[in-house]
């Protein structure tokens, strides 16, 4: 019983950490080129309306996950070329293209079919077993019986971190976030990096969010991504910017949240509020004691230009 | 020797002459208000021009839409007194997220400050005895404290652990909004409401209109007052140059030995206090209870709200009219025309956007 019990608490966490996963690594990309990304809740929630319109019209999952990749991408390229171009506050832009994107997928949603939103029913991914390994005692079930989109975000997560430490291109993109003027001297164009990452941020982003309707609520409602983004941010910090730091923080904070679930009903001292909070508490707590510990990249929120 | 006559700088200044300066400052200061009154109404327009296009994908006419929004917002003097209350919350926490801003702070924390402000107002409002309009001013003042309280933990952390005030208040946010569901869920909900709510408070401690007969409460008059009286701080009292300096440079801050502790401290308190006061009047002057998720978005509105206000208290108060507007107006656009009222937060997001853009490229011209 108490094995079953917290088995299935840790391969529900797995799975409600996707979303968070890639949200996470998004921002890490942008971030770590020198923009916060502090809209990363936007496109998560622009990817979920994608994924959930474009799989609700042709009930392929592949169309839905191609249309939120698209949809998180046009918050991001709006971002993109406010800080770059106009040099915008990086924090306040990525905060405006928060409520654009919660009030333009809660318009559409609506107005696109005359006045009233469609009850739209999507069939969740199933768990897929990896053969052999999920007969595994103890782990298999837990770590090898997943829905896909899950093995993906991990999968992401390890080549986002060959990619940063092991490729000149993610040292060009770290250098962007460090010293853009270096960038620049070497011959590469900071702006131009800068842009790439917003936008792939996006993409990122809005899978994390086609993931959240594809795996785990199979519809579209207004905001629904109800503060992930934000949850994603803390989790690329508490992380510290690398990506596999990133991947041990989500999963924390996606146990909190599993936690939170499954002792509802059960009769606890504590509030079920208290467990929500969980997660926002532990970032601060986790930030606090970092405290200057915490380097980000050293150029993340400054515009770049040239003379 | 760098020949300052060329420049302009005159090298000795004369008693006339330092008159004539504090003119021509006051002069640089008026056409800075003033570019920064244009920036925002053409970010708006451009906002409403852009918002247009999603209008018109519904198949609804923007030119409609817009009117029934008007009339939602003014149309009558119902209408009227509903939107500048409306308005009063955003006046108050925008005004403590301007001087924030201007002390280089970013404080995005006004929803759980306006949340934990509430709550406290309402433990207050349920719990004292005494004289009514005590207890209102008790309420009020424990919002302010809540509200400060709440905004200087995220000034603590930034001081000693060096955490920036954006996460630390965004985090802030969920937690404070969960504390209130977790006490209308626990202590402090009515009993078989069947929503997480506090019971009705009674009469005689809610807010006093400012007329009978309309729904309009004296928060507009103190938040009016309030953004007056941080106008005349900001601009007109030591301690407003000292905010104004620090968000400046930082550098020169420390030249003029003015502590960068105690001037984030002292302007997070300050903004968490007008946030946690919006809160209370909140309460006490337009739902007569504490509601789950009823600050919901203000926080942020509260933002976007300074920065069309170019951080100035006094051009606030027309960038505050303007958001409370739009969210009167939404439902009646939504009954009338049908077009659905998450609309006003298009509106919203793209004005930010652009006023931001246009900050970035005066700042860009002018540097």
């Amino acid at each position: 019983m108490e094995t079953i019990f917290i088995g299935g608490l840790l391969a529900s966490a797995i799975r409600i950490a996707t979303p968070l996963i890639l949200g996470a690594l998004g921002g890490l990309i942008s971030e770590r080129a020198g923009i916060f990304a502090v809209g990363i809740e936007g496109m998560m929630l622009a990817g979920a309306f994608g994924a959930s319109i474009a799989t609700f019209a042709t009930d392929s999952v592949v169309a839905g996950l191609a249309v939120a990749i698209l949809a998180g991408m046009l918050p991001a390229a709006l971002v993109a070329v406010a800080v770059t171009r106009f040099r915008s506050d990086q924090m306040v832009t990525g905060l405006a293209i928060n409520v654009l994107a919660f009030g333009l997928t809660g318009f559409l949603i609506r107005g696109l079919f005359d006045g009233r939103p469609p009850a739209i029913r999507i069939a969740l991914l199933r768990p897929l077993s990896v053969p052999f390994l999920s007969d595994l005692p103890a782990v298999g079930p837990i770590l090898f019986q997943q829905p896909i989109l899950t093995y993906g975000a991990v999968a992401f997560a390890l080549l986002l971190h060959v990619f940063l430490c092991r490729t000149s291109m993610g040292l060009a993109l770290r250098a962007t976030g460090e010293s853009p003027e270096a960038v620049f001297a070497a011959g590469n164009d900071p702006v131009a990096i800068r842009q790439v990452a917003v936008l792939v941020c996006g993409a990122i982003a809005g899978l994390g969010g086609a993931v959240l309707v594809l795996q785990d609520v199979g519809t579209f409602t207004d905001g629904m991504t109800g503060g992930r983004g934000f949850l994603a941010l803390s989790a690329l910090i508490v992380g510290r910017w690398n990506p596999l730091g990133t991947l041990a923080s989500c999963l924390i904070f996606g146990a909190a949240s599993a936690l939170e679930v499954r002792i509802q009903g059960v009769d606890l001292p504590v509030n079920s509020y208290v467990i929500q909070m969980m997660p926002y508490a532990i970032a601060l707590i986790v930030l606090a004691g970092l405290g200057r510990g915490t380097r980000m990249p050293q150029a993340i929120g400054r515009a770049y230009h040239t003379g | 020797m760098f020949p300052l006559e060329k420049v302009g700088l005159p090298t000795r200044v004369s008693e006339p002459d330092a008159k004539k300066n504090l003119l021509a400052r006051e002069h640089v200061r008026n056409s800075a208000a003033i570019r920064s009154a244009c920036r925002a109404i053409i970010a708006v327009l451009l906002a409403l021009l852009v918002t247009s296009i999603p209008i018109l994908l519904s198949g609804k006419s923007p030119s409609l839409a817009y009117w029934s929004l008007l009339k939602g917002a003014l149309g009558s003097l119902d209408n009227v007194a509903f939107a500048l209350n409306k308005c009063t919350p955003y006046i108050l926490t925008a005004t403590g997220v301007a001087l924030c801003f201007r002390a280089g702070m970013i404080n995005i924390g006004g929803e759980g400050q306006i949340a934990i402000g509430a709550l406290v107002a309402s433990w207050v409002a349920l719990n004292a005895s005494g004289p009514p309009f005590l207890i209102v001013f008790l309420a009020l003042a424990g919002g302010v404290i809540a509200g400060a309280v709440w905004a200087g933990i995220a000034a603590a952390i930034r001081l000693t652990r060096g955490v920036h005030e954006v996460l630390s208040t965004l985090l802030l946010n969920f937690i404070g909004v969960l504390v209130v569901s977790a006490m209308l869920n626990g202590s402090m909900g009515e009993e078989g409401a069947g929503f997480p709510q506090s019971p009705l408070f009674e009469d005689r401690v809610l807010l006093p209109k400012l007329i009978s007969g309309y729904e309009l409460h004296v928060g507009f008059i103190i938040a009016l007052a309030v953004a007056v009286l941080a106008q005349i701080l900001l601009w007109r009292t030591r301690f407003g140059f000292q905010l104004r300096l620090l968000g400046g440079s930082r550098p020169a801050a420390d030249y003029a030995g003015v502590s960068f502790a105690a001037g984030v401290m002292a302007v997070m308190l300050l903004g968490g206090g007008l946030a946690g006061l919006a809160g209370a009047i909140e309460v006490l002057g337009v739902h007569y209870r504490l509601i789950e998720g009823f600050s919901q978005g203000f926080g942020f509105t509260a933002v976007a709200v300074a920065l069309l206000g170019a951080a100035d208290p006094l051009v606030v108060i027309p960038a505050a009219l303007f958001f409370g507007f739009l969210q009167a107006g939404a439902l009646a656009m939504q009954r009338e025309v049908g077009v659905p009222s998450s609309l006003i937060f298009v509106i919203q997001g793209l004005s930010t956007v652009f006023a931001l853009c246009a900050v970035g490229l005066d700042r860009r011209r002018r540097v």
